[in-house]
């Protein structure tokens, strides 16, 4: 079952278009990889989706209902919870108060204690550092601290943007396989990779994105086959 | 001079400052959260003044419980301030926000001017004084320096320790991820300026316990703000207080050196001093 639905969205900033008629259907419980090279729209195409940016046109449905206009605390309010490219943590705050931020809504709440034990488990290097501030993690560990401060959300959808981007291969299969821990636990996992081989590898569904388009989708793996996108994104 | 003297004027200044401080906080509660210079600080601390005067000298109200009534008026104007004239312009350049404070400050003073004129008042309220061997205090002035601490434990209790407050500090971080996070960021934004109006009126009424003032006198309070703000560093509650403690000494002791005119000047002086020199302020941050 379809639990978001983009249809035929124009999207962009200013006077600039970046998104052209894109339209996705993202299956509940399911690990979707949107790839694809660097500009391409991939982070405006979450940033509309999140409520950061109007869309110009088309819809956005989450659970069938229509919220392409309502803003971003709303929808994070509704289970639809981004995390952004680059981290955006409250970097003058604790890492344990960054974690209390990502539970604010009114879902989430209830489940704080919980919520916080989970992701601390998760990533126990977080739990070593609880009272240090975020700015001063390193790079790695501010990524498991924005994507545990999603997490903590309690997202009915997750999308991380470049979660990959700068770290070590080690540490990037780690979080993938996190990600994959997330999806068996019931969560939709949105996910926005420049690392295209790493990302159809553990993803079930894949959308390559070009110029502001959708240029193929299918399943992860037969994308990671296809000629066309093994020469273009793989450089085999 | 003797050293009594001298003593005397520098508790009297620290007192005094740390009224100061709690102004400058709220000025720079209201930059460190959206960024804005909030050029109205001046007529929401003469409003402050005001309900304090009006409500003692018509009514008999204790000045201390008016102060209740003043900080919440000062809460409710400064979110009205927000919505009204603050939210629309926010996103566009600094200049516009300035504006929309300066016109907020323009008509609020017209205001008071029109309904209570520019005539001096004085509450003329005391409540005796303490005397420490050849030192004596007034006990509005120590009065209000407790009042003040006061605030500034509550307010760092509210920002620290409760989720409201933290809702506030996740805005003035990352306001995009705060809004990511569920995080209603206008209505966190309205909040804080309500804060920052409420401790600029509670500054006005603790001010209106030991000084003379006319409507246009919050003017000169913001001005010693913006002062504040430069030496303790703005987006930095403590260091607030900390500059407002150094004004208050200087008010205290350099009257006893020179003519009173030159307070403004050597302060005003020290304000371009540290721009130049340390432009994050004492407790300076990176902001």
């Amino acid at each position: 079952m379809s639990i978001l639905q983009i249809k035929n969205v124009d999207s962009g900033y200013g006077e600039v278009q970046i998104l052209w008629d894109i339209s996705l259907d993202v299956q509940e419980k399911q690990l979707t990889a949107l790839v694809g090279g660097n500009g391409v729209g991939k982070t405006t195409l979450l940033k509309t989706i999140a409520g950061l940016i109007r869309p110009w046109k088309g819809s956005i449905l989450f659970d069938g209902k229509d919220i392409s206009r309502i803003p971003a605390y709303a929808k994070a309010e509704m289970g639809l919870v981004l995390v952004p490219e680059g981290r955006q943590l409250f970097t003058d705050m604790s890492i344990q108060e960054n974690l209390e931020m990502g539970a604010t809504n009114r879902r989430a709440k209830p489940h704080l204690k919980a919520n916080l034990e989970k992701v601390y488990e998760m990533f126990p290097r977080l739990k070593e550092r609880m009272n240090q501030k975020s700015g001063t993690l390193s790079g790695g560990e501010q990524q498991m601290l924005a994507v545990a401060r999603g997490i903590m959300a309690a997202p009915r959808v997750l999308m991380i943007d470049e979660m990959s981007l700068g770290l070590a291969p080690v540490l990037v299969l780690q979080l993938f396989e996190n990600l994959r821990q997330l999806r068996d636990l019931g969560i939709t996992v949105v996910l926005v990779e420049q690392n295209v081989q790493m990302a159809l590898a553990v993803s079930d569904e894949g959308y390559v994105i070009a110029e502001g388009k959708v240029e193929m989708h299918g399943p992860a793996s037969d994308l990671a086959d296809n000629e066309h996108v093994r020469a273009a994104y793989l450089g085999l | 001079m003797n050293f009594f003297t001298l003593l005397t004027a520098l508790i009297d200044g620290l007192l005094i400052g740390v009224v100061y401080g709690i102004a400058a906080m709220g000025l720079n509660l209201i930059w460190g959260v959206m960024r804005v210079i909030n050029l109205a600080h001046g007529a929401l601390i003469a409003m402050g003044m005001f309900t304090v005067y009006l409500l003692y000298s018509n009514f008999g109200l204790n000045p201390y419980l008016a102060l209740l009534l003043a900080a919440v008026l000062g809460l409710l104007m400064g979110m009205l301030i927000y919505f009204v004239a603050i939210k629309r312009v926010q996103n566009a350049p600094y200049l516009s926000t300035l504006l929309a404070t300066f016109a907020v400050n323009m008509i609020l003073i017209g205001l008071g001017t029109a309904a209570f004129t520019t005539t001096p008042r004085d509450s003329g309220f005391s409540i005796g004084s303490l005397s420490l061997g050849p030192i004596t205090l007034q006990g509005t002035r120590l009065v209000a320096a407790f009042v003040t601490l006061a605030v500034t434990g509550t307010l760092y209790f509210f920002l620290y320790r409760t989720i409201p407050g933290k809702h506030i500090r996740a805005v003035s971080n990352n306001r995009a991820a705060a809004e990511l996070m569920g995080i209603p960021s206008v209505r966190v934004m309205a909040l804080s300026f309500g804060i920052g109006a409420m401790l600029a009126a509670i500054a006005g009424a603790l001010i209106a316990t030991f000084f003379s003032f006319t409507v246009l006198s919050g003017d000169v309070y913001q001005q010693k703000s913006f002062i504040i703000g430069v030496l303790g560093g703005l987006g930095n509650p403590l260091g607030a207080l900390l500059g407002g403690l150094i004004l208050g000494v200087l008010e205290g002791l350099l009257p006893l050196a020179m003519p009173n005119t030159w307070v403004p000047v050597i302060e005003f002086g020290l304000f371009i001093f540290i721009l130049l020199v340390k432009p994050s302020g004492l407790l300076g941050g990176k902001k």
